[in-house]
């Protein structure tokens, strides 16, 4: 479904601020399966997601998506094949735009946009029945400006926006750190509803140990720009937060490690 | 009468003016100087082809097609280049001078003895007033010539207008106030936000450009130095219109961009008979335009003051 080769990003290349995010990553999805990413801060990990978005050309490799090289696709273009969430609420709705326009703009993801009717009856009737499942009332205020939502029912929103025409992939890029631990819980019970019943090929980005553990059926842990371990089946589902969080501690050990010996072999040699 | 009905002729021409502004400044948030170049090439484009004795139908249409044209040539600059929204309209506006010197062949195109909008609405008037040439208005005295292009213009905008608002209820238009709102989401479903700039920044100016066609029109006369200022001008309709209807629904704000130009229109007109010198008059308009831009600030921060205290 999705395949990631060999592909590298630095960025700021040549000057102090170079940073090298992603040192040829190499990753492949089945289709249906579900995803979770995690690493220390700077590990690169929102970075591959915006790779595989299009935000930005990778500087080496390649990535297929549905069976087409996408390597050299726009933003834009990409879009007709994934659906986003990011993980600040505000950024993937427009606020001065009601609910209904909201959904409306997504319900033609990837297509054509002309002058034909931006609502139409059939589409109301899905958008009250979707969004009254999501419980929060939202249904009766579908004119409502989404700006004058909150945070939580913006994401459960947006989540139903990326995921309204069916993605070939879905990218989750932290999508509950921004909300309080209600709306958080809210929102992962969504996901995993959506992710089930259209059995959706995700890719989600967490900071939390405890979605880590107990969601998707696979985990890659990064660091430094490379995909430094990969469980799969048996192996995932054992994973608990404590050996996660051991992995990490682990990590630094190292890094730790790595720095004193760097500042011993400086005094001695400079 | 004749100066009321005048004023508010002439604030129902350059709503579509503030209509323009409206679009750049509001729908995309762009900081659109291009108007102030636009206006003048809607006029002097118009001007050139109705003194070359084509329709004024004709002159209209092909004054909203350059305005569009210069639209998206400010649009490119800042896609395609990346160069900074401001920078951009100046430019093109820059650039617009010279071209419309070169449109118009001098500096000012008269258009006294021509076929216009103008003529053409007063002749349609007089024949369905019956030969009669002045009617009684509530007591007043009021020009049927008058009267009849105040109410053509008023159509055209009520058009226009009602056009903007359908065209803002498309897919392609709600795309496009997506565009400014969040460009981050609306690439993410798909929407090339570059060419929604573009093509909005053309609507925008189009109809400034079809604003300064109808102004050249009605006063008159092209003149290359007309456009300076329009831009204030704009904003400050869509200021008054913004705390005329209080609201940002979609109609409402159209509207109000409307009624706030007529009203400054008038509240200029009022200053002027009261012994504004015309000369201070682009000074006045900014200092208002400062003020308007200031004082929610101002408020805001005096009542989070008390709020505190």
């Amino acid at each position: 479904m999705l395949e990631v080769q060999a592909v590298s990003k630095t960025f700021h290349p040549g000057t102090p601020n170079e940073v090298r995010s992603l040192r040829g990553v190499d990753l492949q999805l089945a289709a249906g399966s579900w995803v979770i990413i995690i690493g220390t801060n700077g590990s690169g990990k929102s970075t591959l997601l915006n790779a595989v978005a299009g935000t930005f050309f990778v500087d080496e490799g390649n990535i297929r998506l549905a069976g087409r090289d996408v390597t050299r696709w726009p933003e834009h273009a990409r879009a007709s094949l994934i659906g986003r969430v990011f993980q600040n609420p505000f950024s993937g709705s427009s606020p001065s735009l009601t609910i209904q326009e909201n959904i409306s703009l997504s319900a033609r993801r990837g297509l054509r946009r002309g002058l034909g009717w931006g609502l139409n009856e059939s589409l109301l009737e899905r958008m009250r029945d979707e969004v009254s499942r999501l419980n929060m009332g939202l249904e009766d205020r579908l004119e409502n400006a989404i700006g004058s939502l909150s945070g939580g029912q913006r994401q459960a929103l947006t989540l139903l926006m990326a995921t309204w025409l069916r993605p070939e992939l879905l990218l989750l890029d932290e999508h509950t750190a921004a909300l309080d631990p209600k709306s958080a819980d809210l929102v992962i019970a969504l996901t995993e509803h959506v992710i089930a019943r259209d059995k959706l090929t995700t890719l989600m980005v967490t900071h939390s140990m405890h979605q880590a553990a107990n969601l998707g059926d696979r985990l890659i842990m990064m660091h430094r720009g490379q995909i430094i371990h990969d469980f799969h089946g048996a192996e995932k589902r054992r994973l608990r937060p404590d050996d996660l969080l051991a992995r990490f501690e682990e990590l630094r050990r190292a890094e730790q490690l790595d720095e004193s010996a760097a500042e011993m072999l400086a005094e001695r040699y400079i | 009468m004749s100066l009321l009905i005048g004023t508010f002729t002439i604030g129902f021409i350059l709503s579509l003016l503030a209509m323009g502004v409206f679009i750049s400044f509001r729908v995309f948030a762009f900081p659109d100087i291009t108007a102030d170049g636009s206006i003048t090439l809607g006029a002097s484009v118009a001007a050139t082809l109705l003194a070359r004795g084509l329709s004024p139908w004709v002159a209209c249409v092909a004054g909203f097609l350059a305005g569009m044209l210069a639209g998206a040539c400010t649009g490119l600059l800042h896609t395609r280049f990346k160069i900074n929204a401001l920078l951009s309209g100046i430019l093109v506006m820059t650039a617009l001078y010279s071209i419309n010197l070169h449109v118009m062949g001098k500096s000012n195109v008269p258009l006294l003895s021509v076929t216009t909008v103008v003529t053409q609405s007063e002749h349609v008037g007089l024949k369905l007033a019956h030969g009669a040439t002045s009617f009684n208005l509530a007591g007043w005295e009021v020009s049927v010539r008058d009267a009849s292009v105040l109410i053509a213009i008023l159509l055209a905008v009520v058009f226009t207008g009602s056009l903007l608002y359908w065209f803002f209820r498309t897919n392609l238009g709600m795309a496009m106030r997506a565009t400014g709102d969040n460009s981050q989401m609306i690439r993410a479903l798909g929407v090339n936000d570059a060419n929604m700039i573009v093509f909005g920044l053309a609507i925008s100016n189009g109809l400034v450009a079809l604003s300064g066609a109808l102004l050249a029109q009605y006063q008159g006369f092209a003149d290359v130095g007309m456009g300076i200022g329009m831009v204030v001008w704009g904003l400050a309709s869509v200021i008054i219109g913004e705390a005329l209807v209080g609201t940002n629904q979609l109609g409402f704000t159209i509207i109000g961009a409307v009624m706030g130009s007529v009203l400054f229109r008038l509240l200029v007109a009022v200053a002027l008979r009261w012994g504004l010198s015309p000369n201070d008059l682009k000074l006045i308009t900014a200092a208002f335009v400062f003020c308007a831009l200031i004082v929610p600030q101002f408020l805001r921060k005096k009542r989070l003051r008390s709020a505190h205290a």
